[in-house]
């Protein structure tokens, strides 16, 4: 059954086509991330779904209902820090609570849950004006899985998050969502969007590719980057490097050499024991998998990096 | 009902915790309460100086109201807008008119508290007031004119102006101006004619001439503001802000397209 059904999307501004014709269908319990740089219409999609924007036209399906009659389903997180800096965690809470018609009771036990859920516990009292931006993210998450939730969708929530956050907050997502919950993540940094069960790649108001991470290196022949750090350089070494580049180019750089493969993994040991035998001592070997940037590179011939600035 | 009390809840620890809102809205008709009833006194009558301090009080009352309506509802408004806040209770299961009388109960309480401080700080200092029951009745009736109209004025502002600083400015602009021109700070008979006339129309400068006619004696105010025609205008007027506010608050408020 899918969560989430999208069908020839097209919205328009300012008679820009910023979502063109855009499909897109989330099972039900899938972590699904949508990547692309600024201004490629992932977050328009995804306030489109969460009902807070509409299309001009095109079928967005909430568990089969229009998102604005699906919004108890909906758990949104802006891009924005939404909670309020002069309201403590638990308050902020409190508030959402309320909204959502709980019983005093209620919301008194769910909040104390929310807070343990997010790790937040200790700091219930402090006010959000004083949280780090990782503890402030992580309680508006807390906003958005109240009981009945079904769609969560994250717009950038680790924007502003150094890596050890980054993973720390993805571990939660994993921890406190349960296997019926989907996720709609949209980012533009590849290695959030690697965690996702599926990714759909947007640019221009369109999605470009979507598969699961892998799927999308291996369809989009992206390669692993080898570089290899001889005793000496010499001729030879390059000899033996030019059987296992998939172009057979070889280039130096200042350390040793560098070669493209797809399956580096699998020829590695190979490619050790060639040089070995053609009398290369290797000092130092490394493999850089592919990323999804790299996907997004190979269809778009533009770095995402380059794309977001 | 659990709604509308989230967002009364919400809004008044803001408002607060807030200590800008908390001056402009208390402490600064306060510090002219003080100033006036020290220094405008002038060469007045003994008898009469504790009810010209009681006709400053109750301007300055006014003056708490419109800052508390014009200001501090815009700023309450665009400053969620702002953070995110309106696109997530979009993406919720609730109304924005339950929003809005979360956000405008706490702009009320809010109001009637600095109306209150102001009062006790004149009493304190040697305001006077006189008025039968009725009259005090009748005096509130038209405080809560001052804040209908107020706060029309600032849902008016807080959904038109997107930006945060632009709604707060734009609120105290429109007060201190309509303020100094409709006579609240100064003698309706300094007033040029088109401004005693303006000062007739506005709702809030003519629902404190009522309040000043009601509580100070009709001496303290040149013209009276309590004939049929003025009151029902006055009352029409005040509605009519607060009905444009709310409807433009309810359609384009939560407009985020």
């Amino acid at each position: 059954m899918f969560a989430v059904h999208v069908e020839k999307l097209v919205k328009i501004y300012d008679n820009r086509r910023v979502l063109d014709g855009v499909n897109l269908d989330v099972p039900e319990g899938e972590f699904y991330a949508l990547m692309g740089p600024n201004g490629s219409g992932k977050t328009t999609l995804a306030s489109i779904i969460a009902a807070v924007k509409t299309q001009d036209s095109g079928i967005v399906e909430v568990y089969k209902n229009k998102p604005a009659q699906a919004k108890e389903f909906i758990g949104y997180v802006p891009q924005e820090n939404f909670s309020s800096p002069k309201l403590s965690g638990g308050e902020n809470l409190m508030y959402f609570a309320n909204l959502l018609g709980y019983s005093r009771r209620q919301a008194n036990q769910l909040v104390v849950e929310m807070l343990q859920n997010v790790g937040l516990s200790e700091e219930a009292d402090k006010r959000v004006a004083k949280y780090s931006g990782g503890m402030r993210k992580r309680l508006e998450i807390a906003t958005a899985i109240f009981p009945g939730i079904k769609v969560l969708i994250l717009d950038e929530p680790t924007t502003g998050l150094d890596p050890t956050a980054r993973r720390a907050f993805f571990n939660m997502i994993q921890e406190i969502m349960d296997k019926k919950t989907s996720i709609i993540l949209i980012t533009h940094i590849g290695s959030d969007a690697e965690l996702a069960s599926r990714v759909g790649l947007m640019d221009n108001g369109k999605m470009i590719a979507e598969g699961t991470p892998d799927e999308l290196k291996r369809k989009h022949a992206v390669e692993d980057a080898i570089t290899v750090e001889t005793a000496m350089k010499s001729d030879s070494v390059v000899s033996v490097l030019k059987d296992y580049s998939i172009n057979g180019k070889v280039t130096e750089s200042e350390v040793g050499y560098k070669i493209y493969s797809r399956n580096g993994d699998k020829i590695l040991a190979d490619m050790v024991r060639s040089l070995d035998q053609a009398g290369q001592r290797v000092m130092r070997i490394e493999m850089a998998r592919p990323t999804l940037e790299d996907v997004f590179f190979r269809l778009t011939e533009r770095h995402l990096q380059e794309a977001i600035e | 009902m659990r709604q509308i009390s989230a967002g009364y809840t919400k809004a008044i620890k803001e408002l607060l915790r807030e200590k800008a809102a908390l001056f402009w809205t208390i402490a600064w008709p306060i510090i002219w309460v003080l100033i006036g009833s020290f220094s405008f006194t002038g060469s007045a009558p003994q008898g009469v100086i504790p009810y010209i301090k009681g006709s400053i009080a109750i301007s300055m009352m006014v003056f708490a109201l419109m800052i508390a309506g014009m200001s501090n509802l815009p700023a309450s408004i665009a400053g969620d807008r702002a953070n995110g806040l309106l696109a997530k209770l979009k993406s919720m299961p609730i109304k924005p008119y339950k929003d809005f009388l979360g956000r405008i109960s706490a702009v009320i309480t809010l109001s009637l508290l600095a109306a209150a401080l102001v009062i006790v700080i004149g009493i304190a200092v040697g305001a006077r007031f006189t008025g039968t029951g009725i009259e005090i009745l009748q005096a509130i009736g038209f405080v809560f004119l001052v804040i209908c109209a107020s706060a029309g004025v600032g849902l008016i502002a807080g959904t038109l102006i997107k930006n945060l600083q632009g709604a707060i400015m734009t609120g105290v602009g429109i007060a201190v101006i309509t303020s100094a021109i409709s006579g609240l700070f100064a003698p309706y008979e300094v007033l040029p004619v088109p401004l005693q006339v303006f000062s007739r129309v506005y709702p809030i400068s003519s629902a404190q001439a009522s309040i000043v006619h009601l509580l100070a004696g009709p001496d303290m105010v040149a013209y009276n503001p309590l004939t049929s025609g003025q009151i029902t205008l006055t009352i029409a007027l005040s509605f009519a802000f607060l009905f444009a506010g709310t409807v433009l608050y309810s359609r384009l408020g939560w407009k985020l397209d």
